[in-house]
């Protein structure tokens, strides 16, 4: 029994410094994916036709940032934005600059989750604020955020989980994560065991974030 | 209070134009319950929505308490609109917020201090009767009561206008009748001006001042509900009056008439409105022309406190006895019809 633990635990720091990149580089551009991709995703909303605030121009301006950003592959765009990390991180390599490619895959697929979210409102319950007296702005945040956080929230949860499988293609920048230790060991390394052993740490992962995300969406969702 | 102006909306459709309302002229007086009824699709809904300018108007003005909505600013409209209430079919409450929160948000909207904002939702909910429901969310709500946070909400803000789209049409009845009575209650308290439409005429009888009925975008008819109870003059007002005063005669009535058991005498449909109804006309009829009076059917209802009704009455007798019997009830200021029976009159 000792030997078996012994073994399994062989590489326990290892897995612990991999679990913990992965943890920052998933945190640090969640963060940053709901800080833009929130106004990036209200905003393309309300500029629709017939929304509260239309504007055509920059509707179809978004529109596009959004469907570019999620067609290009993440493994393209990794290589492709190392001048614009370097520029911001000042470097292209490692676990830091790994999380510029990953806000930037995740901005616009939270963009559109927000937007989609905000579609599925009553327009009825929109149309009454209108007709209170409220300006756009208001509606945006007494309106539009509050009636749709159960699903922005769930959206984050989504968001969250393609970063842990994002993330494991981090090590191609030297970012690290439990994703690059199944590959380094785990494949190039024939290390069958850690391969398993990271999988099972990153299922649970995912478990628990999509556990904590209904768990939060509930309590905000009061719809019945 | 209100003056609507040769309104029109014209929407571009791929078919080429619809006009959904054209040329809409009324004016509805301060304090007052205006109703306007319409099959669906005669453009009513687009009416309504004009007047607080959710629909942009094609043409036409609209002049709400001196002050002429379609010219103003984005800015000046919000500000207007804070004075415009309007409740809803679906209710349309913010789903995230309690029957507190629901109340509380026009007056966030219009700026009003926490203290001060507290105080109001409270006396709005105990107005609407709902203080035990206060913290409860919509969904755990029943339509009636969902029905009483949109007229608390809509009252938050004091308006001078309430505007009602179709909000009992999605009740049931007994939710319908106490909704109205709360209207007509808050019209009464706050000096209100009420437009509502609906396609029921109960709600037009129930609560209405004045009615005009709406087809194909157009009124065509306008005036005190009972002089549009008692004088309906187009086709589409005499099928929205049937739906709640029956002038038909019952089955068993028809048949008792079409027996040749029956001896010939001349049927009467009697309309009465009024004062008429405290006077035992029938009574009097009979004592002083010596004739027989059978009533086969009767309805009577009351539209704004005023009695309202229908007779259908059988008189045997002899012939002059019978005619003059008509003048009679005819000087008397009612209605008659002579249903059956050797022309007399």
């Amino acid at each position: 029994m000792n030997q078996l633990l012994n073994f399994l635990f062989r590489y326990n720091q290892l897995i612990l410094e991999g679990l913990q990149e992965t943890m920052y580089m998933v945190g640090l551009s969640l963060l940053f994916a709901v800080l833009l991709g929130v106004p990036l995703g209200v905003i393309t909303t309300i500029t629709r036709e017939d929304n509260i605030f239309p504007n055509k121009a920059i509707n179809n301006l978004l529109n596009g940032v959004i469907n570019i950003g999620r067609s290009i592959p993440f493994i393209i765009l990794l290589v492709a934005v190392i001048p614009f990390t370097r520029m911001i991180v000042g470097t292209s390599i490692g676990t830091t600059a790994a999380v510029v490619p990953l806000a930037l895959a995740a901005i616009p697929f939270m963009g559109r989750i927000v937007d989609n979210a905000l579609l599925e409102i009553d327009q009825g319950v929109i149309e009454s604020a209108e007709a209170m007296g409220a300006t756009p702005w208001q509606i945006v945040y007494k309106v539009l955020l509050p009636e749709a956080l159960p699903a922005i929230i769930l959206g984050i949860t989504l968001t969250a989980i393609s970063l842990v499988s994002y993330s494991a293609m981090a090590g191609a920048v030297g970012g690290g994560g439990l994703g690059d230790i199944a590959i380094r060991y785990g494949y190039q390394r024939f290390k069958l065991g850690i391969m398993i052993e990271t999988i099972i740490i990153l299922v649970v992962v995912v478990q628990l974030i999509q556990w904590a995300g209904n768990k939060l969406a509930n309590s905000f969702d009061h719809r019945n | 209070m209100i003056s609507v102006k040769n309104l029109t909306k014209r929407y571009n459709s791929s078919q080429g134009d619809i006009e959904a309302i054209s040329g809409i002229n009324l004016k509805v007086a301060a304090g007052e319950i205006f109703g306007i009824i319409g099959p669906s699709g005669a453009g009513k809904s687009t009416l309504i929505r004009t007047l607080n300018l959710l629909e942009k108007p094609t043409k036409g003005e609209i002049i709400i308490d001196n002050t002429e909505l379609t010219s103003l600013s984005a800015a000046l409209l919000r500000k207007e609109r804070q004075k415009i209430a309007m409740i809803f079919q679906h209710f349309n409450l913010l789903s995230s917020r309690t029957v507190r929160g629901n109340v509380s948000f026009p007056l966030e909207i219009a700026g009003i201090a926490k203290k001060e904002r507290k105080q109001r939702v409270k006396r709005l909910i105990e107005l609407v009767g709902l203080s035990d429901r206060a913290d409860h969310y919509p969904a755990q709500l029943s339509g009636g009561q969902k029905q009483r946070v949109g007229i608390a909400r809509a009252l938050a803000n004091d308006p001078q206008v309430l505007l009602s789209d179709e909000a009992t049409s999605s009740l049931d009845p007994e939710s319908t009748k106490s909704i109205l009575k709360l209207l007509s209650r808050i019209r009464d308290e706050l000096n209100l001006t009420i437009i509502l439409i609906t396609h029921e005429m109960e709600v037009i009888k129930e609560v209405c001042d004045r009615v005009a009925v709406i087809e194909a975008g157009k009124i065509i008819e306008e005036g005190t509900v009972l002089e549009i109870f008692s004088k309906p003059k187009k086709p589409l007002t005499k099928k929205f009056i049937k739906s709640v005063i029956d002038f038909e005669l019952p089955p068993r009535v028809a048949e008792y008439l079409s027996d040749s058991q029956h001896k010939p005498g001349i049927l009467l449909r009697v309309s009465f409105l009024g004062e008429n109804t405290h006077q035992p006309l029938i009574s009097y009829l009979v004592k002083k022309f010596d004739i027989d009076a059978n009533i086969l059917y009767g309805n009577i209802d009351e539209i704004q406190r005023v009695p309202f009704g229908t007779l259908v009455i059988d008189l045997e007798g002899k012939k002059e006895k019978l005619s003059a019997s008509i003048q009679f009830l005819q000087e008397q200021g009612l209605q008659v019809e002579v249903l059956e029976g050797e022309s007399i009159t």
